[in-house]
């Protein structure tokens, strides 16, 4: 939070108070002296010094829903937006400094930036996917909590290294998807009371699979930094539907391409998987082997858990998150929830302040993202695979472990 | 479902996919013959659907040696014979699944153009072969500073530890991005020689640099302990928890203390 901050800086403006630095801000650049009665606490609303400080990354369509959220609470302040398009870095710092009736918020095309500003407490990230990992784990290392939209991770390895990211420096990291707990709970509250006995296996249908995109080139519209769009992904020319951010995985957006998300296995798959796996209760493991099924033409796949639990994937005459239990009245447990108010934004902001793990804590969804991502490559490959959970790597199969990952475009590392 | 319930769906599975497989070997060679020759012509816009068939026997090869051999000589006469880019790009992401020795060189060429150096690595950085980590490990000194980035990360993946010298070098380059992604790959490496580099550079190392220095230090110090490296290990969190460090870091290297002491 503000008011725990006493990390060196190079900034001298730093090194005062906030409201200090406010009022010898105002004189020195000509902000407006003049700040409402709301920025300083003093209509019951939390007082500056208390914010938590944000920044969002990649705020167009669901960042700006994002944004939408953290900019409505009291308890944030918000300062710095990040994204590659001109126009929607410009009208995001509009919409911030309206909000707070001043011009402080700033903007970035480049989001280190943003992570490198000692005064930022927390990130929330909504770049296409292929960016989730890159980003997250910069926050981390420099000391930042993160909130990144759902499909956290764009390959198996990635989720590793966000985990131990996350770990390693004692951050909060929220992973997506509002619908986990908000939109199952006809499914997750049976199974968590008891009613559905002692589970089996769980059906969840959802797809289509991501495509490769070979689409032509057309000029680069301006005010749009296409390679830094592009970041670590393969080298492609600018096409509107490459990097679309609809909702449509029909080849008309990123969502619908390999190089930037795995279709809609992990967009919709985020959701529906975390859903059942949150259902069956198994977020906390990842599956140890992907049985891949052809019966004359008719593929679907299963998951199987060291519990013995099943989760399928399209299973022949299953309907969505169709839960298989036992059907004897059973033991129940309390369903899990968010903290604080507000939904998953507001979750993430109570962490944050509580120093707990989130609902979607970066581990729970790495292990979502995990099962999108062993269904795929099961799927590619048309062959059943075996994951070691510890060494992240499917046991004798060398060619299965190729697509534990990409290598990444320069200058990009992970 | 019970366990054997599901070995047995396994084994249907996997027989159906044997089965499968054969078939499509037995019976699309022509079509592969015709998906090899598009890519003479292929380009941005053309119809990606035109090389299914190359896909196809990519599954349908699985296991056999001597036709995936054939298939994976197929693309690599197809890279070396003048393409476009996208046909390069196509051509690098299949040889990232079936890319042998018998690829590395028709790659190597690739590996100094700035169009497709990252695409070569995109097949080389996959490929389980020694001789692809010395093909980028010998590529560093020779290709821009713009390149060096993304091969110095491939072999920081590939824990490349005759990399060591060769990267530690950088650590002090005028580029930040290459000496950033050399910190990080040393980490990656994880080795003691990894370690004493990392840390005779975190003495000197510039304002911009010392994050991603103690983070690769971290991450190095990680790796000695997962290799059994305890007093080596904490020697590193010990250079990271004094007052010259972030709070985020000096935390992190405490965390790290404690979790090597846990070990026995």
């Amino acid at each position: 939070m503000a008011n725990q901050k006493s990390k060196p800086t190079k900034d001298p403006g730093k090194s005062l108070g906030r409201r200090t630095f406010l009022k010898a801000a105002a004189g020195v650049v000509g902000l407006p002296y003049f700040i409402p009665a709301s920025a300083m606490g003093q209509d019951g609303n939390t007082a500056p010094s208390d914010r938590i400080v944000m920044a969002g990354v990649g705020i167009g369509n669901m960042g700006s829903g994002d944004l939408g959220a953290y900019l409505g609470r009291s308890d944030v302040q918000y300062v710095a937006v990040s994204d590659v398009k001109k126009g929607v870095r410009e009208s995001s710092i509009n919409r911030v400094n309206e909000k707070y009736g001043n011009k402080d918020c700033k903007a970035y095309n480049d989001f280190r930036e943003i992570m490198v500003r000692d005064d930022i407490d927390a990130v929330h990230c909504a770049t296409p996917d292929h960016w989730h990992a890159l980003v997250v784990i910069e926050a981390c290392r420099n000391g930042k909590d993160i909130f990144c939209q759902k499909p956290e991770t764009r390959t198996l390895r990635e989720g590793r290294l966000m985990i131990n990211a996350a770990r390693r420096y004692g951050r909060v990291v929220s992973g997506g998807s509002q619908r986990v707990l908000e939109d199952y709970r006809g499914t997750v509250n049976p199974c968590w009371n008891g009613d559905k006995g002692i589970i089996k296996s769980i059906n969840v249908n959802v797809g289509p699979f991501p495509t490769d995109c070979n689409l032509k080139g057309e000029p680069i519209p301006t005010g749009f930094d296409w390679d830094r769009w592009l970041g670590p992904a393969p080298w492609a020319p600018y096409h509107p539907y490459r990097c679309s951010g609809s909702y449509n995985i029909n080849g008309t957006s990123w969502r619908s391409f390999k190089d930037y998300s795995g279709g809609g296995m992990t967009d919709w798959g985020a959701h529906h998987f975390g859903g059942a796996t949150f259902a069956i209760d198994v977020r906390e493991l990842e599956p140890e082997e992907v049985i891949f099924h052809n019966e004359n033409g008719r593929k679907y796949a299963t998951c199987r858990y060291p519990n013995g639990k099943l989760l399928h994937h399209n299973y022949p005459g299953r309907g969505n998150l169709d839960v298989e239990g036992s059907n004897e009245k059973g033991p129940s447990k309390p369903v899990p929830g968010y903290a604080g108010t507000g939904g998953i934004s507001g979750d993430f902001i109570d962490c944050v302040k509580t120093r707990k793990r989130p609902f979607r804590d970066i581990e729970y969804a790495v292990h979502t993202a995990t099962v999108c991502h062993l269904f795929l490559i099961a799927y590619e490959l048309e062959r059943s695979l075996k994951w070691d959970t510890v060494t992240q790597q499917f046991i004798n199969d060398d060619e299965a472990n190729r697509l534990v990952d990409v290598a990444r475009r320069e200058p990009w590392v992970l | 479902m019970t366990s054997k319930e599901t070995a047995k769906m396994t084994l249907a599975a996997g027989a159906a996919t044997m089965a499968a497989a054969k078939a499509v070997a037995a019976t699309d060679t022509t079509a592969i013959d015709k998906a090899l020759e598009t890519l003479k012509t292929y380009d941005w816009g053309a119809d990606r659907n035109t090389l299914n068939p190359i896909d196809e026997a990519i599954i349908a090869t699985h296991g056999d040696a001597a036709a995936r051999k054939s298939l994976e000589k197929g693309l690599v006469n197809a890279l070396a014979g003048g393409i476009s880019r996208s046909a390069q790009d196509y051509v690098c992401r299949k040889l990232r699944v079936v890319g042998t020795d018998q690829s590395i060189k028709a790659l190597a060429a690739l590996l100094p153009d700035e169009k497709t150096s990252h695409i070569a690595r995109y097949a080389l950085g996959r490929i389980p072969d020694e001789k692809a980590t010395a093909t980028m490990r010998d590529a560093l000194p020779k290709v821009s500073s713009k390149l060096k980035p993304g091969i110095i990360g491939s072999l920081g993946v590939r824990r490349d530890k005759k990399s060591i010298n060769a990267i530690s070098k950088l650590l002090g380059d005028s580029d930040i991005q290459v000496a950033q992604a050399a910190a990080y790959s040393l980490g990656l490496i994880g080795t003691s020689a990894a370690a004493k580099e990392l840390s005779n550079f975190a003495k000197k190392a510039p304002a911009n640099m010392k994050i991603p220095v103690a983070d690769a230090c971290l991450i190095c110090a990680e790796q000695l302990l997962a290799d059994g490296e305890k007093s080596e290990a904490v020697a590193l969190y010990k250079e990271l928890k004094g007052d010259d460090q972030p709070k985020h870091v000096k935390v992190a290297a405490m965390k790290g203390m404690l979790t090597a002491a846990a070990e026995n």
